[in-house]
């Protein structure tokens, strides 16, 4: 059974549409990239899923409910977690604060909200720091986010999404910026995740995605040109069509 | 941080034997006043330019209860607070939805709505000329006339929400509230619900200016117009400013700035208002991080001029 | 109730609807491109009230005030945003709102010292002194002359943003700062233009009111926050929403006058407050 499905997904922003009719199915455990070239809608495909646009019409099932429409805020608590294409962090807190948020915001209660100091939720904490040691960022814990590389603040952008647990996680470029070895170390950490979250991942390198994922989706102007196993979208005409440029799909 | 502390207490002892003891009151009051606002704009980064509407609200309601019913000090206290939080909710309520420039129009303007009110509704609060009369009755039995008595409440009542203040700014809240400043997307991907945040923000900043309001009350046994009006919302704004907003002790020292600042000037002259908009254009372009940031910055040179063959790590901004 | 004075009253209404929509209007040009509520707003709007009183009272001529006034103000804005605003530019909105709101105390303050603390009258100019016979009722031909000057700027102002190449590098950089900067457009010339042209609307609305309601130093703040109001409901950079808006809370303060006078400011907040319960996003704004 799908863990996430969309059905004829689409939005429309005035007279352009961005997403047009996509219809995707992501098993659970497995590792699902969506691909095309720039502005084709993936980024506003996954705005559509956590919330931050309401779709036009067309349906998003999560783990058997429909769950389009829910607010960005609400979305957290259904298990879905998303990193940014545009790192989107908190810059004067410290890195572990960045994360114990992610954390704090998941539990069941907020006992103590206003009240305890937030250093004593041993438990969050711990968590914390273990999701900070999975990204390599464990040793800067109590640096301002700010203060860390580009590269540093992808692997935070990372832990950030991890922290909250979710059962499905949306990766939305996260290489990218990186230098060669840094992708190399995100390629890695991501591949550490595969089985354990179930994932979908927008990336352009597409080295980084033949290599990863079991299902890649393809995506010009808002559709879904091509859907299928890594090798099956190699030898697609439409997918190098729509890359390498000459007659676009309509 | 215990340094803090001691050189507060200290302050709270010392302060009454260097000012006279109606200025050193109305110093605390104002540092809870500051307490509440810099909850909303140092910490959530909200800028509210009308928090006199629940400081003047609570000081008329609480007044009028004094003045007419009676009514006991405590009973008036707790509704000063309470008519502040629940004012600060009605605003609140229209403010926080929307974003930080609408928001900003929106403190200002629902200002000045409860000022024409007040300035209108002469038979309850007396208009422009206020409402005097305020009775100070006792506490629990000790008269708290003699201004030495009222001081020592006044400061007792201010180091209670120090205190509380340093509680909410540690816990689970404060860190929220923080994340909303830096990155609202962020936090409310988190599961953070944004507004209904910045709304409790906004009640508990209520609750300290209702406080406050009360306590100027019973103070000058008046409450003013001008404590319900605008240019009052932009005195504590520049208290918390020049105090440094970045810090919980910031509203206290821009307390002691501001106070010592209207008490010298207005013994000489009547032109406040433009000694304040005088003030905000020079703090505004030569000191934004206020005195708190001035003297961080005075430490760091001391302590750079004293390692000369250290090694220089770049100092955090 | 005296149909007569009924009328009147929707005149009077949509009279002060229009300034307050060019109130509005102007604001929203500041804020829009500026990303700061000019809290010097209502302060300018009392300046040009006063320049026009001094150029009548230096060369006796209403409609020569009348053109130098809001020029004066705009020259004014210029001097601000060159001075205040631009430097503080890299500290952030919040500073920039800040110097903002003391500009408006130091104007106002000002315009205590340099003329007076006490309010003062203006006569409108003899070609429009008297009333005209509308049949129902007599009404005042400045005010007539008002809702015509008013509705002629607002549509001035929708000329020249809809219409010219300027209102539309204004309205881009009210949608999206860093395109228009990317296009190679001045992005610091444009804050100085809008911010003169806002001033400059400012400065006209209050050289118009200063006939019909005389002047005294907070006039301006008054009128803050009704522009704030006007914004609030509008949003930004939205011409017919502030036409709507303004003259929503124009015939709300003029209606309530005729049978709650104490309360009609008051209800411009609540008519605001009320709209905003049922669709936070104002009148137009889209969430």
């Amino acid at each position: 059974m799908p863990l996430v499905r969309t059905e004829r997904l689409t939005k429309l922003f005035g007279a352009l549409t961005a997403v047009n009719a996509v219809t995707l199915e992501v098993e659970e455990g497995s590792l699902h990239s969506v691909i095309g070239p720039n502005g084709a809608g993936k980024t506003t495909f996954f705005n559509l899923l956590t919330g931050q646009h309401t779709p036009t019409s067309g349906r998003i099932v999560f783990d058997g409910r429909d769950i389009a429409g829910t607010p960005p805020h609400g979305i957290a608590h259904l298990g879905i977690a998303r990193s940014f294409q545009r790192t989107s962090i908190f810059p004067t807190l410290s890195i572990l604060d960045n994360v114990w948020l992610a954390t704090f915001a998941r539990q069941a209660s907020w006992r103590g909200l206003a009240w305890r100091r937030a250093d004593r939720y041993p438990e969050l904490t711990r968590r914390a720091l273990e999701v900070l040691g999975e990204v390599g960022l464990g040793e800067k814990a109590s640096l301002p986010a700010r203060e860390i590389s580009h590269g540093e603040q992808r692997q935070l952008e990372l832990a950030i999404a991890l922290a909250a647990a979710p059962r499905l996680l949306l990766l939305d470029e996260p290489a990218a910026g990186l230098s060669p070895d840094e992708t190399q170390k995100m390629v890695a950490l991501v591949r550490k995740l595969k089985g354990r979250y179930t994932i979908i991942l927008i990336e352009h390198k597409i080295d980084v995605v033949m290599t990863m994922s079991d299902r890649i989706s393809v995506m010009h102007f808002g559709s879904v040109i091509a859907e299928g196993s890594p090798t099956e979208i190699q030898r697609n005409p439409e997918v190098r069509r729509a890359y390498l440029g000459g007659v676009v799909a309509t | 941080m215990t340094k803090a502390w001691l050189a507060i207490l200290a302050a709270v002892v010392l302060l009454p034997l260097v000012v006279r003891h109606a200025i050193a009151t109305e110093i605390w009051i104002f540092a809870i006043f500051g307490l509440g606002l810099n909850l909303l704009m140092g910490y959530t980064g909200l800028l509210s330019f009308g928090q006199a509407t629940f400081f003047g609200s609570a000081a008329y309601v609480a007044g009028y209860l004094l003045k007419y019913y009676g009514v006991n000090v405590f009973l008036a206290l707790g509704i000063g607070v309470v008519v502040g939080a629940v004012s600060a909710a009605a605003v609140g309520y229209l403010c926080v939805q929307r974003s930080g420039l609408y928001f900003i129009m929106l403190t200002f303007a629902l200002n000045q709505m409860f000022y024409f009110t007040a300035y209108q509704w002469t038979t309850v609060t007396g208009g422009e000329d206020g409402m005097p009369g305020i009775p100070r009755p006792s506490a629990l039995g000790l008269d708290i006339h003699r201004p030495l008595a009222y001081y020592a409440a006044v400061a007792l009542l201010f180091l209670l929400s120090l205190w509380i203040m340093k509680r909410i700014v540690e816990s689970p809240l404060g860190k929220i509230l923080q994340a909303i400043r830096e990155n609202e997307l962020r936090a409310e991907a988190l599961g953070y619900n944004v507004p209904r945040m910045k709304l409790a923000a906004f009640v508990v900043g209520g609750a300290y200016s209702g406080l406050a309001g009360v306590l100027y009350a019973m103070l000058f046994g008046i409450v003013p117009l001008e404590s319900i009006g605008f240019v009052f919302s932009g005195n504590v704004v520049f208290a918390t400013l020049i105090g440094g907003s970045g810090s919980l002790y910031g509203p206290v020292i821009g307390s002691f700035v501001f106070i010592w600042l209207s008490e010298s000037v207005s013994t000489m002259w009547a032109r406040w208002p433009l000694l304040l908009g005088v003030a905000f254009v020079i703090v505004v372009l030569f000191f934004r991080g206020g005195v708190v940031e001035a003297w961080a910055r005075f430490w760091a040179w001391r302590a750079a001029r004293r390692a000369p063959a250290a090694v220089r790590i770049d100092a955090p901004r | 109730m005296k149909t007569g004075l009924l009328f009147s009253q929707l005149l009077n209404g949509l009279a002060t609807g229009m300034l307050y929509a060019l109130m509005g209007i102007g604001l929203s040009i500041i804020t829009g491109v500026l990303n700061i509520p000019n809290f010097a707003h209502g302060a300018l709007f009392a300046l040009g009230a006063y320049l026009l009183y001094t150029v009548i009272q230096l060369v006796g001529n209403f409609w020569l005030a009348l053109l130098l006034a809001p020029l004066g103000v705009g020259l004014l804005g210029i001097l601000i945003e060159y001075g205040g605003i631009r430097p503080l530019y890299k500290a952030g909105h919040d500073y920039q709102l800040l110097l903002t709101f003391g500009l408006s105390l130091i104007i106002t303050e000002g315009i205590i010292i340099v003329w007076s603390p006490v309010g003062m009258s203006q006569l409108p100019p003899p070609l429009l002194r008297g009333g005209v016979d509308l049949g129902i009722t007599f009404y005042p031909k400045y005010r007539l002359f008002v809702m015509v000057a008013a509705t002629l700027l607002v549509f001035g102002a929708w000329l020249f943003l809809e219409k010219t190449r300027y209102g539309a590098i204004m309205r881009a950089g009210i949608e999206d700062k860093e395109m228009v900067a990317l296009l190679g457009i001045d992005i610091h010339r444009l804050f100085t233009a809008a911010f003169a042209l806002g001033c400059v609307l400012a400065g006209i609305a209050g050289a118009l009111t200063a006939p019909i309601r005389g002047l005294n130093p907070w006039m301006g703040v008054d009128m803050l926050g009704i522009a704030f109001v006007v914004v609030a409901l509008a949003g930004l950079g939205n011409l017919l929403g502030s036409i709507v808006a303004g003259l929503l809370v124009g015939l709300a303060q003029s209606l309530v006058a005729l049978v709650w006078p104490e309360a009609s400011v008051a209800v411009i907040f609540a008519v605001m407050a009320a709209v905003l319960l049922v669709r936070p996003q104002g009148l137009f704004g889209i969430r």
